[in-house]
């Protein structure tokens, strides 16, 4: 039950800082915060429950964390390249300063 | 009151990895930052070995560490160059998002109370030729997804930030 407790502290701190910060770059940071906790709670569950006697298939644990890792890359590389064409553009990086939606 | 070495361990990899988180929220200084990153990372990859799987804290290792957090550290050194003040980062810290987080965290634990008893802790090693077989096997629609997304990725990347073309 710890696990859980830890998995999801992670979660919200994640959370609590995509809600405050206000750098694009630190938003981004704190989302990657979040898909770790996220991450760290379903391989962890995965990888050692035995809920209503159904295991989990061995390799299909790594496997899905694997699939979570692919997609966490491709949503930080993505994400990375839009703040520095909105830095390059616009000049700023704080998100309370790009309010609209025409640029 | 004893603590077993595996309880050590899992929480010391707890403690990194929390620290970690907050120096990410909470830190005024944009290299602290890209460190505290990087040190949740690697106890991310922590995680893995105490699940037993040994081959994704590899990948996690290979992929963010070296990938995720060089890129991260790349981006801060383009945007964040001014001047001779190191560069602060701002934060807005309300009781509005204290709340949020607060309540998902105990939502989510409620939620997750049977699951959590219910846990047996002996640890399937994933081991490279299971996983093989997970991916070419029963996951391969995720497997070919996930190629097809990869390139979409790497697209969408090079378009946007390929610069004005005027």
């Amino acid at each position: 039950m710890s696990l859980v407790y830890v998995a999801l502290a992670l979660f919200c701190i994640g959370l609590y800082g995509t809600l405050t910060r206000r750098d694009i770059i630190a938003v981004l940071a704190s989302v990657e915060v979040m898909l770790g906790g996220a991450t760290v709670l379903l391989v962890g569950l995965s990888a050692t429950s035995n809920l209503a006697g159904v295991s989990t298939p061995p390799g299909e644990t790594s496997g899905v964390g694997l699939v979570i890792l692919v997609l966490a890359a491709a949503e930080a590389s993505v994400g990375l390249a839009l703040m520095l064409a909105v830095a390059r553009r616009l000049n700023t990086t704080r998100i309370d300063e790009l309010d609209e939606v025409s640029g | 009151m004893s603590i077993s070495m595996i309880e050590l361990v899992f929480w010391m990899i707890a403690a990194a990895s929390l620290l970690g988180a907050l120096t990410v929220v909470f830190t005024r200084d944009v290299t602290r930052m890209a460190l505290g990153l990087g040190v949740f990372l690697l106890s991310v990859a922590g995680w893995f070995v105490y699940f037993s799987q040994t081959f994704l804290a590899a990948a996690q290792v290979f992929v963010y560490v070296g990938g995720v957090l060089v890129l991260v550290l790349f981006a801060i050194m383009l945007v964040h160059r001014s001047g001779a003040g190191r560069p602060a980062l701002e934060s807005r810290h309300t009781i509005d998002s204290i709340m949020v987080a607060v309540a998902v965290f105990v939502l989510v634990v409620s939620a997750l109370q049977d699951v959590g008893s219910a846990l047996t802790v002996t640890p399937l090693p994933g081991s490279p030729d299971a996983i093989s077989a997970a991916l070419l096997g029963p996951m391969l629609p995720h497997f070919e997804a996930l190629g097809v997304l990869l390139l979409a990725a790497l697209a969408a990347v090079i378009v946007i930030s390929g610069g004005e073309r005027s």
